[in-house]
This record gives structure tokens, sequence and C-alpha cells, in this order.
């Protein structure tokens, strides 16, 4: 990549913006509190494609596990000012159209609001690679910054603690399904966020009862199936 | 700048897409769908939304006084309570997607009485107690929800209090007033030796219809009516200088000041007496007159079963009878329970079946043999609705089979036309033929008490559906003695034969409440009654089959299903918190099944039991269920009982 060319281009904040980034939290351990007690954040966003290098965040939407509960009255939800997005053949995934993107916030606003938001929690999604990368791109551009916080996949989490009956796809849609979610609706960021928090709720059950005490020994797990995973694969 | 006021603005923000859709989904339901958007609003925003597993208890006695108000949103969850038999615990009620919790102990600030666990993996929305409050005062639907909601089965199950649920509706009209309160509190009364024109003349003076007589402490001795004084003037006594004592009628029929008006209006109509003695610890404390009652505008209950006694025919009868459904009615819409209508109406029941019994007789000549009339079934539980067809029989006692044959000759005729003259009444002509002009059905004693053996012996099908109609039985006109003693043998058979008992078991077992396991009611799903379900089949036939069962296993006379219970409870027999959760569970289909035939009727559609659940209201439909669920646990308990 062209430096020089990046550099140039790169964010140009505002005073107050720089003094809010830099008094964004660093991410906290996973193992200082129990899964019981944790806050996490659980994150779905819509992008314009599912080209991580090119495509760009269009909404945020995210919702607050905490004590075990999902509150309803804190969440997150911010569609962003993207003027010159074209309109494509995602729009009809992601709903979202041309008018409502440009009636959206400043991306620089809603990110750093987004952030404040997060805290120093460790983030959930479903297919959380695919966000973290989207979220991690999108901070950097716009606001400079090196977005260190945890993601957990509750993709991968779901067949670790139901590996009997686990769908044949493993979809959202089809976890959805198999434990008879009802989702408000689909491919909506802050109803999918909402989704995806009801299907890790269920999720941190099992683990409790499988003898989970919290994230830092749920990740630890998950490291260790994922490479039986590709082992078995290989 | 993290602040919580960025939170809160990002929380203001973004409320559209999810508290939006909680409520929508919350206006599926009651009472939500009644509440303003606004305060529905404000619930929502204030919620927690959290996942049980199967099996988690939600909240429990020892979590201490309730501190968030608990909507279903997925899956189910049930009370449990402690079961004092053997079998651990008993699921008391069940709470489905949409309804609330635990609101009794909310609006009591107290513990819940019962755990509350997941029935299958479930997730909840739980507002906190400071916004419950907040909601109760701002949102009339949500208040009058929570107040009502106190007074559902669900809690009253618990409780195991009395239903006040529906009563409540007319506390100014009530049955259920103490005759202390009605009766006349210096009732006119005087001592034996009184002469009778002095007697008379102080009912003149006090313009009442009857004087009581007491000894010098009170306690009373007789009582004298305007009734005694035509039969005593009738009668030619010129003497009317005599005590009184000498003309008084003696034990006057009494009640304790705690007895109901409704008590009070049974025993006059049972009695053929207008006036009932209120009498405290031996002592008179006041009088109750029928013209108490009526100026009360209580029922015409009385003067309406005097009318039919003195019916000079079946035509007047006619007339007299379409009365009935205007009391019952009247009743209805008063509040009076279906425990009050089922009495009164098999009351008046019995006076026009009486009657119809004596003009036959007048008109066709007395046959010149003692008979009883028998009736069996619902009619002999007692437990009769406006909608009724006929089940009877005749008894008369006969020393040999010869003798049996002869006689049965002379009452058929008789039988026939009693049968006939009903049918114009109202009480339909039996499609089974189980009435006594049945040659099968017009029989001796012993012939009675051999047909009856012949069910306990040889349990068929077929038997087994007679035992459930023929073993409810009560004799209406006649002596009593003869059907006493084959009610006798027939509980001595029975207890000495467990396979028979057994049967029945398995008898009372065919037909299941319908309430399922993941939905709340199970409906039928084709046919004519599609999306209903059966009342009378499927709420109280389950109750009617199990308390025969029982009664009849343990030596209890009693047909009426209700009192039969309560027997059952005293020879702990049943549990009698269980015994008081099936009472008011019946009682509540029962009632149900009432105001619907009177929906019906008003309709002008025909009498039918089917019913479909969506038609009632949330609190309704809800109690309901829960009281198909109390069917349910009878039906289970006979299930571990006889081993089925």
């Amino acid at each position: 990549m062209n430096m020089a060319w990046f550099k140039s281009r790169g964010p140009s904040l505002e005073l107050e913006q720089l003094q809010r980034r830099d008094q964004l939290l660093a991410p906290a351990p996973l193992n200082a509190c129990p899964l019981t007690e944790q806050r996490m954040v659980v994150l779905d966003l819509e992008t314009s494609g599912l080209d991580t290098r090119r495509d760009v965040v269009l909404s945020i939407g995210a919702v607050v596990i905490d004590h075990g509960g999902i509150d309803l009255g804190n969440q997150f939800e911010r569609t962003l000012l993207r003027p010159d997005q074209k309109l494509s053949s995602s729009v009809l995934i992601h709903g979202i159209s041309p008018s409502e993107l440009e009636a959206g916030s400043d991306p620089v606003e809603a990110l750093l609001d987004f952030m404040e938001f997060v805290g120093d929690s460790p983030i959930l999604a479903f297919h959380a690679g695919f966000d973290q990368r989207m979220l991690a791109r999108a901070l950097k551009e716009s606001l400079g910054y090196k977005l260190r916080h945890p993601f957990i996949d509750v993709a991968e989490l779901a067949p670790m603690l139901c590996p009997d009956n686990r769908p044949r796809h493993s979809g959202l849609d089809d976890w959805t399904a198999h434990f008879g979610l009802q989702i408000l609706q689909r491919h909506h960021a802050s109803a999918d966020a909402l989704i995806t928090a009801e299907l890790a709720l269920m999720l941190f059950s099992r683990a409790r009862r499988q003898g989970v005490a919290d994230l830092a020994a749920l990740t630890l797990r998950l490291n260790n199936w994922r490479k039986r995973q590709q082992a078995r694969m290989l | 700048m993290s602040t919580p006021d960025a939170f809160a603005q990002a929380g203001k923000t973004a409320v559209l897409q999810n508290i939006h859709g909680s409520m929508e989904f919350l206006r599926k339901y009651a009472p939500f769908n009644q509440m303003e958007t606004a305060h529905l609003a404000y619930l929502v925003e204030n919620c927690e939304l959290r996942f049980y597993a199967e099996g988690d208890c939600i909240i429990s006695p020892d979590d201490g006084v309730v501190q968030h108000f608990f909507i279903v949103k997925q899956g189910r969850v049930h009370g449990l309570r402690p079961h004092t038999a053997k079998r651990g615990t008993d699921t008391t009620f069940e709470v489905i997607v949409g309804e609330c919790f635990p609101m009794a102990a909310l609006m009591g600030e107290r513990a819940t009485r019962t755990a509350h666990l997941a029935a299958e993996d479930t997730f909840c929305f739980l507002l906190n107690k400071p916004a419950f409050v907040k909601l109760v005062s701002i949102s009339t639907a949500f208040r009058d929800f929570a107040m009502r909601g106190v007074s559902s089965l669900l809690d009253l199950v618990n409780q195991q209090a009395q239903m006040r649920a529906v009563e409540s509706l007319g506390e100014h009209y009530s049955l259920e007033t103490r005759i202390g309160e009605l009766a006349l509190h210096h009732p006119v009364s005087c001592l034996p030796s009184r002469p009778l024109d002095e007697a008379v003349g102080l009912m003149q003076e006090q313009n009442v219809g009857s004087i009581v007589i007491v000894d010098e402490l009170l306690h009373p001795q007789g009582i004298f009516t305007l009734r005694d004084l035509r039969r005593v003037i009738g009668s030619g006594t010129t003497d009317l200088a005599a005590p009184i004592g000498q003309f008084m009628t003696h034990d006057p029929f009494h009640l304790p000041p705690d007895a109901t008006a409704f008590d009070a209006a049974i025993a006059m109509t049972e009695r053929h007496i207008a006036h009932v003695c209120v009498v405290e610890n031996g002592l008179l404390c006041g009088v109750i007159s029928e013209r108490d009652l009526f100026s009360l505008q209580r029922v015409d209950l009385v003067h309406l079963a005097q009318t039919i006694r003195h019916a000079d025919g079946v035509d007047a009868l006619v007339v007299i009878r379409s009365r009935i459904r205007q009391l019952v009615d009247n009743m209805l819409a008063h509040g009076a329970s279906s425990t009050q209508i089922t009495h009164i109406v098999t009351l008046l029941n019995d006076h026009t079946v009486s009657r119809v019994i004596e003009l036959a007789l007048a008109d066709m000549g007395d046959p010149g043999v003692p008979f009883t009339w028998l009736c069996f079934g619902s009619e002999g539980r007692r437990e009769q609705t406006l909608h009724t067809d006929q089940d009877n029989g005749m008894l008369f006692e006969a020393a040999d089979a010869a003798e049996a044959a002869h006689i049965r000759g002379r009452l058929l005729p008789l039988a026939e036309r009693i049968n006939r003259d009903l049918d114009t009444c109202g009480f339909t002509l039996c499609k089974g033929n189980i009435m006594a002009s049945n040659p099968q059905l017009c029989l001796s004693r012993q012939e009675w008490n051999r047909r009856f053996s012949s069910f306990i012996r040889e349990a068929t099908p077929e038997n087994l559906l007679s035992s459930t109609i023929y073993f409810d039985l009560r004799a209406i006109w006649g002596s009593s003695e003869g059907c006493e003693q084959l009610r006798q043998s027939l509980l001595e058979e029975i207890a000495d034969n467990s396979l028979f008992q057994r049967m029945m078991a398995d008898n009372a077992l065919r037909h299941r409440p319908p309430v399922g396991r993941f939905r709340d009611f199970v409906v039928a799903r084709k046919g004519d009654g599609k999306d209903t379900l059966d009342l009378k089949v499927q709420g109280l036939t389950p109750f009617v089959d199990g308390a025969r069962l029982l009664a009849l296993s343990n030596g209890i006379g009693a047909c009426n299903t209700l009192e039969r219970l309560r027997q059952l409870v005293e020879k702990n027999v049943i549990e009698q918190k269980d015994g008081a959760a099936y009472e008011e569970a019946y009682h509540f289909i029962q009632q149900t099944r009432m105001q619907h035939h009177q929906q019906q009727a008003r309709d002008g559609q025909p009498y039918s039991n089917r019913l479909d659940p969506d038609s009632l209201n949330h609190l309704d439909r809800r109690i309901l269920r829960e009281s198909f669920r109390q069917a349910q646990r009878l039906q289970s308990s006979l299930a571990l009982r006889y081993q089925l």
C-alpha cells in the first residue's frame, strides 16, 4: 500500500474528536470477571458488500449483555453518512436505501460514539472475523485508531457448545431456527445484533453448565476446538 | 468523553428498531395491546431480556421480596410447589408466551409462594420494580391488569382461597348476604302461655306474618304464622283464649346468622315454609321471611317454586318454566355462581317433576302401588343446567318376579305419560331411552340390584358407560328408602371389586383435558367444532368421572361432584389443597359453560358446549386453562392410584 498516499488521505479530526479518540478505553483482560457478570457488546455491521478491503460499513447495531441479561434500554443503532455510496445489488440484502445513508451520521462521530459505547468490553458477533476486519479498517481510516478489542465469534461458539445437534448449515438463520428464536427483521444491524445476543445468552448458559468460568477460559477452549477442527479437516 | 450522557444519547437514538420490535411483539397480548404507545415504550426501555435454560429456577420463595415483573417472550414457565405425597413436586400452573408473573407477589410486595421454573428454554423480559410501580401509576390499562391479575385463579390456586374473580361482579346484589344482616332484629315473640287472640293481636300490631314462641330464656319453642291461623280458624276452633302453645308448629326450622340469603331461600323452597328463624347459640335472634327476600328483590325463587307446586296443569307448568330461564339469566348477570345456579335449576326441576307426577296421578288415577321416581346422570348429581334431557326410572317393592311383572304392567302407562309430559315441559326425551317408560328401567328393588350387580361384575365398555349414568342416582318422588338401600348394596359391591374400580379409572381417563404441552389449548382441528373445545366432555367430565370413581370406591353415597370432593377430603382420600383446587376449577368451567349457553340463547343459536377459547378475554382464558390443568392433575393422580 502506498503509505504517502494513505497519509495524505489520512483522517483529519477536530480537536474535540482527537481528545475523545485518545480517551477511548483499552480492552480489559478477559479473565477480569466471571461469565455471569461480564459486560459484552454484541455487534452487527451492515456493509456495502463482503469485500473487507473495499466495502464500507453502512450501519452499526449493538446491544449489551451485562450480568447475564440484555438491557433493552441500552442499545446502539446508527446509520453512517455515506453520500457517495453507489446503489448496488447489496442494497437488496441490507435494505438501507441511499436516502437513509444520506441522512446518516458523520462516520467519525458515529464510530467515536460506538467505541465509547463499547468501552473496555470484549465484542461478540456472528462470523466475528468479518465484523472485526470491517470495523478495524473503518476505525483506522476514519479515526486513525487501532482496534485491539478481543472479538469472540458466536458462529464458532455455537457448534463447540452444541456439538450433538448442530444444524446442517451454520449461518445465523440456521442457528436462529434451530433454537426457535424469533427475529424481528433480518439483515437489520440492530435486529441481527439482538438475535446474536439472544443466541449468545443461550450458549453462555450451556458454557456455564460445562464449567466455563470466564471469557478467558472460553477463548482457550475455542482455540483448542478450532485446532481440533482443523486437524480433522486435514 | 466516554460519559453516561453519550451512552444515554446513543440509547435515545438507538431505541428504534429493537424497542419497536419488542413493542410489536407485546402488542399481541393483553394488557399490552391496550396500553398507550408511550407507556409501552417506557416498559420496553426499562426491560432486560434474560435467558433461562430448561429446569433453571427463575424466581423462588427464597429470593425474598420480588424485584422484577416477568413477561415470557419465548418458552414456557411452570410453577412448582412441593407435593405432600411422595412424588416430589407438582406443577400448579403454567405461564406461556405473552403472559406475566408473579403478579400477586409483586403487588403484595412479598416473595413468591411458588418456585417458577423454566419448563423449556425460555426468554423473559424483566421489568424492574421501580419501572413497574411507575407504569402502574401512569397506565390505566396496566393498572387494571395488575389489580385484576391478583385475583386470578393462578394466585388463588396457590392460596387455596375461594375464587372471587367472577363473583365479585355483583356485590350489591348478593345471595351471599348473611341473614344475620337481613333478619328482623327484634323478632315478634311470646311465651307459649300467651292466649291465641293476644298473640295474633301482636302480629297485627307489628304488621308481621309470624310470631315465634319462646321460653323465658328466648329459646325458640315453635312458630305460629298466618298460614297456621287460617288452619286454626278453618278447623273451627272457637276458643281464642287458649294458649298459643297448643297451635304453634313445634321446633321451627332455623339457621345461624352466618347462613346466607341463598341458604334461606333454598330452605324455604325445599321445606315449603315462608319463615326461617335465625338462632345463635340456641337463642332466637331474628326471623327472616319470604317477604324479606322479596323486598330485597333477591330472587323470586321461592315464589316460582310455589307456583310450580300449585300449577293446575302441564300447560301452566310450561309457562312457569319459561320464567326459570329468566331467573337464571338474571342471576348469571348479577354474578351468581354456577353452583348456586345448578342448585336452583335442580331444585326447580325437582319441583316440576314432582308436580308432573302429581298431575299425572290425579288425571290417570293412583295405580295403587307405592313407587319411587328415580333420576340418573346430571339430574342425579344435582348438576343440571337449563338444557337438559331426561334420565329417569321407577323403583318399587315386589316379593318375586311374577309380582314385579304385574306391578310393572300397572306402572308403565303412568311412566309413559310422565315422560311425555316432562318432554312437553322442556325435558327432552332421552335419546338412549333411559326413561321410566322403558320396561327395563321400571324395576323392583331386587331387579335394580341385579342390574347394577351385572354392571359391576361384567365390566364391558357398555356396562361401564351405563355405570357412569346409573350410579349417580337419586329419588325425586316417593319414598327414598328403597333408593338408599339400593345405593348401600351398590357401594358395598364396588368396595369389594378392585377390578371394577380399575376399569372405571381407565374409563375416567377417556376424555383428556384440552391442554397441550406446547400450545395453551388443544382445539379440534377440523369438522363442525373446528378451533373449539368441549367444555362439558373435556372439562367437566374428568372431574365428574374422577369424583364418582373415588366416591363409589370409598363408600361415599353423595352424588353431587362438589359434595363428593368435599367428603373425599374429609375422609382423607384426597388432600384438602387438591380438593379445593379441583372445586374451583370445576366451578369455573361450569360457570364458563353457563355464560356460553346464555350467550347462545341471546344470539338465538342452539345450545352447544363447544367454545372457541379465543373468544374469551385474556384473563378468563388463562383461568380456564389453569382449570383444565387441574382436571389433568386429577387424572394423573388417578392413573397413579390405579397404576394405569
